[in-house]
């Protein structure tokens, strides 16, 4: 039956499920709603190559206009302001109005901001899309002094790429350890180091009291009376999920849009994928959410299935990276929830893992290396906690015992 | 087909099967796989961003790259998966006497 297909918000979980619908449903309208005036892009390389000026706007898109047109999928740059759940309809800000019979939502996340008392609101910069990426680099470009507040990885990779561009970066963190919200102390000590030997400055444990603006100067003044004076301040302090338009619906909200494992949510024909999902992992039993490249990647292609009536589970085991600096670190599975830690190798040159078990069964790594270093063992992590394997410690500690060994004799 | 461009990469036996070994040559690094059915070649430079694909995974006829898991096929060079979206360069490859040689134009 042909059908009327709305996705709305045109990043990767949405252009990722717009072309799978395609592959199973020849007939159906799909049309893409997009509030940023570009086609779907990569986000990644945004504090990372296009700051750095090694990739261009031309190089951050997933598909150039011919593929989609060619597909029959449609794109329209609107901002959807108002949702009738009951009558299967959107409104635009004009009040053009949009009537779906399926509907996905890919609206993705938005920068948490920092609340400041006075009018300086305006003056902290922070990076979700490829607009905010070309003003930061813009205004940094006669900057020197910066300053980052929070060591997530956004914030970090900020600061690699601004101390590739010659830059005094700082960092400002209020937890006692770099990436403290995912990621292993012992790994990020390591990349801690890189950063302290790259010549960024690193502050744990500190809290932002109050920025003041003196003769285009700011004084960054934190909780133990210290003052941090600097030129430019950025904050990637996390996200949350952007649900604003549907808090006043019947939609079910938890830390974002609640799905099962088929991306439905708890409104009949409405769907949902990508960062902005709480989404239901059947193989961990609970609810999660997650932001990152290969999840909204696989979600939106899962979501796609399944407003196409190809009944899908959703069952990938989470992996994400982050590039600071020549280091790549990679992040497989669960790694909070472990009754015992096994290390593989101890020099970033040829890569160091820290793979997470319980009850013996492997439940996740998170591994640091230069370039792609602990790529394949990561990799090969994800398939084993897949499968639930009872893995033998001696061969997962000893790195002259390539990891393959273990996934061959399943 | 010049049979000096044949360069001798080293035996059949230095490589596992379903796996690869990186080989440089001249200023180009290539890598060399053994899979079920032979063994293959192409560039040992992932497309996306300047990475070694050896320590990439070998699974059936892929090679997924070991920093994004951009994931080529090993036979064609076809991109299979993004964020590698450019084909990898594949070379001939022949096996004589237990060695194995592989044609660089
Ligand atoms: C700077 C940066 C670096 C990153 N680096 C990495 C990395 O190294 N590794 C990794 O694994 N992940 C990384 N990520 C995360 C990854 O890019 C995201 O998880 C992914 O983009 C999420 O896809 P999505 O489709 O859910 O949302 P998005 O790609 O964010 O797309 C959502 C879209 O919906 C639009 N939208 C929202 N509301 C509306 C509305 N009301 N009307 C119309 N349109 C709307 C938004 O404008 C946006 O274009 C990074 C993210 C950022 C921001
Ligand atoms: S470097 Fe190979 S996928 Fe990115």
């Amino acid at each position: 039956m042909k059908k009327n297909i709305i996705i709305l918000g045109g990043g990767q979980a949405g252009i990722y499920a717009a072309r799978e619908i395609r592959q199973n449903d020849s007939e159906s309208n799909i049309k893409i709603l997009g509030e940023e005036n570009l086609l779907p892009y990569e986000r990644p390389p945004l504090s990372k190559d296009f700051l750095l000026d090694k990739k261009n706007e031309d190089d951050l898109y997933f598909h150039s206009i011919e593929v989609i047109k060619n597909e029959n999928i449609d794109f329209e740059n609107v901002l959807i302001n108002k949702v009738d759940f009951e009558h299967k309809k959107l409104f635009s800000k004009n009040e053009d109005v949009y009537t779906y019979d399926s509907l996905l939502i890919s609206t993705g996340s938005d920068n948490k901001r920092l609340s400041l008392d006075n009018n300086l609101s305006d003056d902290v910069y922070y990076l979700r899309n490829l607009e905010e990426a070309k003003i930061i680099k813009e205004k940094v470009s006669d900057k020197n002094k910066i300053t980052i507040i929070g060591g997530g990885f956004i914030g970090l990779e900020i600061a690699s790429s601004l101390s590739q561009l010659q830059k005094k970066v700082t960092v400002i963190e209020i937890g006692n350890q770099l990436m403290g919200r995912i990621i292993p102390k012992q790994i990020a000590d390591l990349v801690q180091n890189t950063h302290i030997e790259q010549g960024n400055e690193i502050i744990l444990n500190k809290q932002i009291d109050k920025i003041i603006k003196k003769n285009g100067i700011y004084e960054i003044l934190l909780n133990d009376n210290s003052i941090i004076e600097t030129d430019f301040v950025i904050a990637g302090i996390g996200s949350t999920p952007s649900v604003k338009l549907f808090e006043n619906t019947n939609l079910k909200l938890d830390n974002g849009i609640v799905t099962n494992q088929f991306c439905e949510t708890s409104i009949k024909d409405v769907y949902a994928a990508g960062d902005v999902c709480n989404f239901y992992h059947p193989f961990y039993e609970r609810n999660m959410r997650l932001e990152s490249y290969q999840h909204a990647q696989n979600h939106g292609i899962c979501a796609g299935k399944n407003i196409a009536g190809v009944k899908t589970e959703y069952t990938s085991i989470p992996w994400m990276w982050s590039d600071q600096f020549n280091l790549n670190l990679q992040l497989t599975g669960i790694c909070d929830d472990y009754d015992e830690i096994i290390a593989r190798g101890n020099d970033i040159n040829n890569g160091v893992i820290y793979f997470f078990l319980k009850n013996k069964i492997i439940k996740g790594a998170c591994g640091l290396g230069i370039a792609g270093k602990v790529g394949r063992d990561i990799r090969i992590t994800s398939k084993l906690t897949e499968k639930n394997t009872i893995v033998d410690k001696q061969i997962l500690s000893d790195q002259n015992q390539k990891l393959n060994k273990l996934i061959q004799k399943q | 087909m010049s049979e000096e461009n044949w360069i001798e990469v080293g035996s059949t036996d230095s490589i596992e099967e379903e796996d690869l070994i990186r080989f440089d040559h001249q200023d180009k690094t290539f890598c060399v796989y053994r899979l079920t059915d032979g063994f293959y070649a192409t560039d040992g430079i992932c497309t996306h961003e300047a990475v070694h694909l050896e320590d990439g995974l070998v699974m059936d006829d892929e090679i997924e790259c070991p920093m994004h898991q951009g994931i080529f096929n090993i036979k064609s060079g076809e991109a299979l998966s993004p964020p590698a979206c450019e084909d990898l360069k594949t070379y001939p490859v022949k096996v004589d006497n237990d060695k194995i040689f592989i044609k660089i134009d």
